[in-house]
């Protein structure tokens, strides 16, 4: 800190060249400023939390049997951050949509009547394709791809 | 009062006396098999009738069977009539049969266990008598051996219990100890000039899976001699019967130039090498030592087993130098799981290997080690790299401290700016 | 206070901002805070404005003791600061769970960028703190600086000495790494052998044997509690030099400095010694053992290296409380040396001091030494 303070007031005296005198400042200057500007990039580097395993494995989630789920059955799948629905639509089709609501990051309830999901918070409405219906959300809900096999049913987030 | 008083005493007195006396009546009741018969109450059970009064040990072995609980009397083998304490009556009938001798003791449990209608219920077989009849055991008994094995020494006579139960002399954990009170027996053994069978099985990796993991589907001694049916095996087909579990092992064995010399020459297959009943654990070392037993020294066919084992140990080599590296980049740390995968798939290339190597033909063999062999060398190479990459690091040192260097440069410059300030 | 000199008229936007605000807030107040902690130890009036506290600042000369012999001292506080920066960063990602400890901070090493450097700093800050409270212990010792009137300097030199041990021992324990884990069980044993002590310190972190409470109480001991204290006795030598002045050899005439070219040195001292950091780090990176196993003792640990005395006099076939009873002895006799020599007055003379001092130092290291080799049979 001092140090920055005292940067300020370069040498004033001498007898070089006030060109060449200037030129070896502005110099100097650049060559410390890249004392903070990698510090900063640095410190950025560190504080940029590292990314979850990308391993294939760990992002394919086991939901359970298909036997299981009933047909026009929500289910909420509390996966991390991140939850999301497993919604049987039919004897063999199932779709995994997420749960978090696209406009303040609401946790989405599943509105059996209208077929479609509702956000507590500011009533926005999705329907299963995860479009909007109406409500504030400004984007459409991601959906994940869904596998059976063997009976079970497998959810790619 | 007094009276009241007086008689209280008397009570006291003679349930004193009653508790000095209670253990002396209870040991004279159990001591003596006569005071038995004495003091018999004439009690009936299901199983037993009466005759416990006068057998209780029997009763009490009998009872705790499988048999007690399933229409199962003393007199089914015995004969007689158990609904009687009178020794004269019990004893006798057109059925009385008393004790039962070695002789006729399968006899008597055939008559219900080959019995198709009586067996049914219990999901039994009924072949045990014919099999029996073929057996070592069976032949000597046809042939009026006495010692040899009766159904009751495996079965128990009346403590019968089922092959599921542990605490049976049949449970698979007990078969090697119920076949060795004879098979282990020395004088009994040296007698018949047979081998102690039994202690050899006990040393063998065959008893350590069983005992010591508790593996209950290692094999015991009935796995290979049969149960009812039990003999040796005949020495050409010794091969046949490991190869029931060891099916690859038979299958190379069976393609290598072994098979035929062997079958040819009569000479058993597997234990040549293996040994039969102390089976000793797979051992590489194996590779090169079994040769010489047929083998001469230094012919073409002994140095055969060392080439397997030098294959085989290179590829091993490899391995282990590829775990040596993980555990140094586990340190670091680096990302070690999908090397350790690579490894545990090379240990099964390696004993791949082992199987492979019962047709003792290097070619067949190299397949797999050299598979093994060259996911070690790729797991060195890769970590290797990533290794080495820290080295990156120690370049970047270099550049930082003439970094460093520049920057106190600089700052000398400023710090001796205003010398002349201070003069 | 009007004869002191006065800062040139603002003439630059710069100057102009500063007055501003310190019309507002008083700069000199904040700016008194870095004398405090010893950046500067001209005596200010904190009543003027900045520029002219600055001013004054920078033309007295002063006596800089960014040199050697007390640069010890100074080094005590810049590797704090060190450890305390980068301290912090480790804090972002660290758990202090038993679950998640190992792989915390393996995780830190492994996958976060500049983690491995921010912790192999750290680890190595910590290494060279233990050297430098520990060498310039031995100096104020040798050259007698905790006579009148510096017993408070002695008293906090002590202090830190004893933080720095209980900070590294507190730290160890938190990767929660094989070898540390071991190490600081080995290191628990024998603190709660001290009579007293022990059981006392025993309850405040939270056992005699590792769980989880013992692995957050040390963790918030090495996080909060011991920096703190540690920051109060910086104050407290930075404290005692603005008063009795920095130690010189008798007779010496004080050389004097101007204020920018101690900043400088200070500035290129901190530069030396982070780069050293990072050389350290880069060329002998920390190891990874696995993670700590509490039903399994590898083979061959040892406690820490400071614990490695008494843990040659446990070996001693005598109860543990009477060794124990002895440390403790010493421990406490050690920060009120300066009156205890006072009290012996004319029979402990300068030479023969210094040889009992000498002579415990090297009975230490020969216990060190023979407590390294205990397990080794």
């Amino acid at each position: 800190m001092a140090g920055s303070e005292g940067r300020t007031e370069q040498p004033q005296g001498g007898e070089s060249g006030p060109g060449r005198r200037q030129f070896l400042r502005t110099l100097s200057g650049a060559f410390l400023g890249i004392w903070a500007l990698g510090g900063a990039g640095a410190l950025a580097a560190y504080m940029r939390a590292p990314e979850e395993d990308h391993s294939s494995t760990d992002r394919i989630v086991r939901i359970g049997k298909l036997d299981e789920l009933r047909i026009g059955e929500a289910r909420l799948v509390r996966h991390g951050v991140s939850p999301f629905f497993v919604i049987r639509t039919g004897s063999e089709s199932v779709i995994a949509l997420s749960a978090v609501c696209t406009h303040v990051r609401c946790i989405l309830d599943y509105d059996h009547e209208r077929r479609g999901l509702v956000c507590p918070c500011h009533d926005g409405r999705f329907d299963l394709n995860g479009n909007v219906v109406s409500g504030p959300p400004p984007r459409a809900l991601p959906t994940y791809e869904v596998s059976t096999r063997a009976g079970e049913v497998f959810v790619r987030v | 009062m007094s009276a009241l008083g007086k008689g209280m005493g008397m009570i006291r007195r003679v349930m004193a006396l009653a508790l000095l006396l209670l253990p002396l009546a209870f040991l004279a009741s159990t001591s003596a098999h006569a005071s038995a018969r004495k003091t018999a109450d004439g009690k009936v059970t299901r199983a037993s009738g009466r005759c416990g009064s006068c057998h209780p040990d029997e009763r009490v072995a009998f009872e705790k069977s499988r048999h007690a609980g399933e229409e199962m009397h003393c007199t089914s083998c015995h004969g007689g009539n158990d609904q009687t304490v009178d020794e004269a009556a019990a004893h006798s009938g057109p059925n009385w049969r008393g004790k039962i001798t070695r002789a006729e003791d399968p006899k008597i449990c055939a008559s219900c266990h080959s019995d198709e209608t009586r067996m049914q219920p219990y999901d039994l077989p009924v072949d045990q008598y014919d099999l029996y009849q073929t057996s070592g055991h069976g032949k000597g008994l046809a042939k009026g051996d006495g010692k040899v094995a009766v159904c009751s020494d495996c079965h128990g006579s009346h403590e019968v219990l089922s092959a599921h139960d542990p605490s049976s002399r049949t449970y698979v954990t007990n078969i090697p100890r119920t076949c060795g009170t004879c098979h282990g027996d020395s004088t009994l053994v040296r007698e018949r000039k047979l081998k102690d069978t039994y202690h050899e099985y006990l040393g063998s990796v065959h008893a350590k899976s069983l005992f010591d993991k508790g593996n209950l589907k290692a094999p015991t001694c009935v796995s290979c001699h049969g149960v009812h049916g039990a003999s040796p095996s005949d020495i050409r087909n010794v091969n046949k019967v490991c190869g029931r579990c060891h099916t690859a092992e038979r299958r190379y064995f069976q393609a290598g130039p072994h098979a035929a010399a062997m079958a040819a020459k009569q000479m058993a297959e597997c234990s040549s090498c293996h040994g039969d009943h102390g089976i000793a654990p797979s051992e590489t070392a194996r590779l090169a030592t079994s040769c010489v037993k047929c083998h001469a020294k230094g012919s073409k066919d002994e140095v055969l087993g060392a080439t397997l084992l030098a294959t085989y140990q290179a590829a091993e080599d490899e391995i282990r130098k590829a775990e040596a590296l993980v555990a140094k980049a586990d340190a670091v740390p680096l990302r070690t799981e999908d090397y350790k995968a690579r490894i545990e798939e090379a240990h099964t290339y390696l004993r791949e290997a082992l199987t492979a190597a019962h047709a003792v033909s290097p070619e067949g063999m190299s397949g797999y080690t050299e598979r093994a062999k060259s996911v070690g060398e790729e797991i060195q190479e890769e970590l290797k790299s990533k290794l080495q990459n820290i080295t990156v690091e120690k370049i970047f040192l270099l550049v930082f401290w003439f970094y460093v260097i520049v920057t106190i440069g600089i700052i000398r410059r400023f710090r001796d700016a205003d010398a002349e300030v201070v003069k | 206070m009007s004869t002191l000199p006065k800062a040139a008229p603002a003439t630059s936007r710069w100057d102009r901002a500063i007055d501003w605000v310190d019309d507002r807030v008083n700069l000199s107040e904040l700016f008194s805070f870095l004398t405090h902690f010893g950046l500067i130890y001209t005596p200010i009036d904190t009543k003027r404005p900045l520029r002219d506290v600055l001013h004054q600042v920078r033309t007295t000369p002063l006596e800089s003791y960014a040199r050697w012999p007390h640069i010890l001292g100074l080094l005590t506080a810049l590797l704090f600061g060190l450890e305390a920066v980068s301290g912090i960063l480790l804090a972002f990602y660290y758990q202090p769970t038993t679950l998640s400890a190992y792989d915390s901070t393996r995780s830190i090493v492994r996958d976060v960028m500049l983690g491995w450097l921010v912790h192999h700093v750290h680890m190595w800050g910590s290494y060279l703190l233990c050297g430098v409270v520990l060498v310039r212990m031995l100096r104020l010792f040798w050259d007698g600086l905790y006579k009148a009137p510096r017993e408070i300097l002695w008293f906090s030199a002590v202090g830190l000495a004893w933080l720095v041990i209980q900070l590294d021992f507190t730290g160890l324990l938190l990767p929660w790494d094989v070898k540390s884990y071991w190490a600081a069980q080995r290191g628990l044993e024998i603190v709660w052998s001290l009579p007293i002590v022990g059981p006392l310190f025993s309850t405040l972190v939270g056992g005699r044997t590792m769980s989880e409470d013992v692995l957050n109480r040390f963790y918030v001991l090495h996080i909060i509690v011991l920096p703190l204290m540690y920051l109060g006795f910086v104050y407290l030598t930075f404290a005692t030099m603005r008063r009795v002045g920095l130690s010189r050899i008798a007779g010496a005439v004080p050389k004097l400095t101007t204020f920018r070219r101690h900043v400088s040195d200070l500035i290129v001292i901190t530069l030396l010694l982070f780069a050293g950091l990072v050389t350290l780090a880069t060329l002998m990176p920390y190891q990874f053992h696995g993670a700590a196993d509490p039903y399994q003792t590898p083979k061959g640990t040892l406690p820490p290296w400071y614990m490695l005395a008494p843990y040659a006099l446990f070996q001693l076939p005598i109860p543990r409380w009477i060794p124990g009873l002895g440390l403790l002895a010493v421990a406490l006799a050690l920060p009120f040396l300066p009156a205890i020599v006072k009290g012996a007055g004319e029979r402990l003379d300068e030479k023969r001091l210094r040889m009992a001092g000498l002579g415990v130092f090297g009975l230490w290291l020969v216990l060190s030494v023979l407590g390294a080799l205990v397990d080794r049979k």
